[in-house]
């Protein structure tokens, strides 16, 4: 099509090459040839020119310069797009310290990756393009394979590492965290010109992460506990929202934030952002079935229990259309209602018809209260279900209730970004260093919902405290204030006299490492000036003995 | 050695008690419109002429 244009805008040209319209196409010509340099382009385009040069006015010709200068500017523009958020990145990566990022810039990153992958194999994309269409198709003929993909890291290229070596001769000694020294391979890798300019460029970087490393004995954490204390004191007192997915209720605002800070074992309103593999992402059947696997279904919520008080049996009626809903047979629930105790069950008529073992009016009574509470499929805790298509995540499910444990293993659940707000379940199932994400995550994003910019640091630290010895506690009586080792630290905060008391009985002793003790006791503290110990000599001079 | 801000400020606080009570200054160009003895001390410590420095065991 192009090419054709091109042609007949040339004709144009020659037919009234004094008319201005020709700057324009010339303009449309040289922007294809700058976005597709292709050898017979250009060569019309100089062609172009030259039948140009002597005929044009000198105001053409100024047209002709402005629309160029305009060009410049607007790919330019795009240019610098780029730049401006890697560069955001490596400030957020700053600071971060870069000892670790958060969850979502993880995310972030992985996702370009694998952009970037696909790029690159583009004939292995499209064949996952043709396996997906023929599963909208056919969706249950399909199988499926079992093994996840883990987020492999990306080999490091030839270049990659030629870079990175470099900027270890860079740096010497001198040290920047990994995640910094990632970043910077990446910017350099794709900008060359970056490549004579390093160790400028890693200077200043060393300079900025010296101006944000935070001094030793300066007392961080209080600095925190201000900074989240304060912007709480603003927070609405009791907020319910609906948090972005239809009727799932959670909650949020300052009673969320209390539930994280005190690591309650579990949440008022636990819910699942669960993510799907694969073909389950895309296709909306296979979806829907992983659904109806996760959420609980009671067998009054397929079919009606009726009592036969005369003979003393009960029927179980199920409901045709709820039951194909489910995806569930007769033979199933007849599987499920077998388990109940001192009963005989077997189909009948496209119903379900228990005996009792030992017949009585009690015992039915009994029996009808058990096969009310009986679940026929799903998984424990989890009371709701929606779907919802996400524009890039394809078929997400959100649920109300949380199990984490259970949820993990079904088939077609993507692992790596399925997501809970119960944080002790994260911790049990993921470990220790999820849990402290999470605590992030969740009171970065309760701040941040209502306004409030905490910076990430400050809720870094929270998170450290709470999960230092490796179980998560809570900050306050129970937890992180309760079980400090000095006495009179656990004195200032509460009980004083029984504190105490129990601690000459057991005859402890206190280190004076806190600042309460150290105020109860009438010294300076040994946080900032107070950590100082001064000594005679000249501070300088060390510098030159190589210190 | 880099000083934290928090010794720089011990450092100079040290000093300037020394002066206040009629240690002799360090420096002997001291501009004779400067009296205040945190000043005199900060002057000196630019100078790297306090005797004074910064134990860091641990």
């Amino acid at each position: 099509m192009s090419k054709t244009g091109a042609k007949n805008k040339k004709q144009k040209n020659i037919k009234n090459p004094s008319r201005p319209k020709k700057d324009t196409s010339a303009k449309n010509i040289k922007k294809k040839e700058m976005l597709k340099p292709t050898k017979e382009k250009t060569v019309k385009a100089k062609k172009l020119k030259e039948k140009m040069v002597p005929s044009p006015t000198k105001k053409q010709k100024k047209m002709g310069k402005t629309a160029k200068i305009k060009k410049t500017k607007e790919i330019s523009k795009k240019k610098k797009k780029i730049p401006k958020s890697a560069k955001d990145k490596t400030l957020k990566a700053k600071k971060l310290e870069g000892k670790k990022a958060p969850a979502p810039i993880k995310k972030k990153k992985e996702k370009k990756k694998s952009v970037k992958i696909k790029k690159t194999k583009g004939i292995a994309t499209k064949k996952k393009k043709v396996t997906l269409k023929s599963t909208k198709d056919k969706p249950k003929k399909l199988e499926v394979k079992m093994v996840p993909p883990p987020p492999k890291e990306k080999e490091e290229s030839k270049e990659y590492k030629k870079i990175k070596e470099e900027i270890n001769k860079i740096l010497k000694d001198r040290f920047l965290p990994r995640y910094v020294v990632d970043n910077i391979v990446d910017r350099v890798a794709r900008d060359k010109k970056l490549n004579s300019k390093l160790k400028i460029i890693i200077d200043r970087i060393l300079d900025d992460y010296g101006k944000n490393l935070i001094d030793p004995t300066e007392a961080c954490g209080m600095v925190g506990a201000q900074s989240i204390g304060e912007p709480g004191t603003q927070m609405t007192m009791r907020t319910f929202h609906y948090a972005g997915v239809a009727e799932i209720n959670v909650t949020l605002g300052l009673p969320r934030l209390i539930e994280i800070v005190d690591a309650r074992s579990i949440p008022s309103t636990p819910m699942m952002n669960i993510y799907l593999r694969d073909e389950y992402r895309v296709n909306s059947d296979l979806a829907k079935e992983i659904a109806n696997k996760i959420e609980i279904t009671k067998l009054t919520d397929i079919a009606d229990i009726e009592m036969d008080l005369i003979n003393l049996i009960i029927y179980i009626k199920p409901n045709k259309k709820t039951m194909d809903k489910k995806g569930l047979t007769l033979e199933e629930i007849l599987e499920r209602v077998k388990t109940v105790r001192k009963t005989d069950a077997h189909i009948e008529k496209k119903a379900i018809k228990i005996t009792l073992d030992d017949p009585g009016y009690k015992n039915l009574q009994g029996i009808n209260e058990n096969l009310k509470k009986i679940k026929i499929k799903g998984i424990d805790g989890i009371k709701r279900v929606i779907i919802r298509k996400e524009s890039h995540e394809g078929y997400v499910i959100y649920s109300e209730g949380s199990n984490l444990k259970e949820v993990l293993e079904i088939e077609g659940v993507d692992p790596y970004k399925t997501s809970t707000n119960d944080i002790h379940a994260v911790a049990r199932e993921l470990g220790i260093e999820a849990a402290r994400n999470m605590i992030i995550q969740e009171a970065h994003n309760t701040l941040s919902e209502q306004g409030l910019n905490v910076d990430l640091r400050h809720i870094m630290i929270v998170a450290d405290v709470m999960t230092a010895d490796g179980t998560v506690r809570a900050i306050g009586r129970h937890g992180v204030s309760g079980e400090k080792s000095s006495v009179l630290s656990r004195a200032a905060f509460e009980i004083t006299v029984n504190h105490l008391l129990l601690a000459s009985q057991r005859g402890e002793s206190d280190k004076l490492n806190g600042v309460a003790e150290n105020i109860i006791v009438g010294q300076p503290v040994n946080l900032g000036t107070g950590a100082v110990e001064l000594a005679m000599g000249h501070g300088k001079s060390k510098k030159k003995k190589g210190k | 050695m880099d000083y934290t801000r928090f010794e720089k400020a011990r450092i100079i606080g040290a000093r300037a008690l020394q002066i206040s009570m009629g240690a002799p200054p360090t420096l002997t160009k001291i501009p004779k419109e400067i009296i205040d003895p945190v000043e005199i001390s900060m002057l000196e410590f630019e100078e790297d002429a306090i005797p004074i420095t910064v134990r860091r065991d641990q």
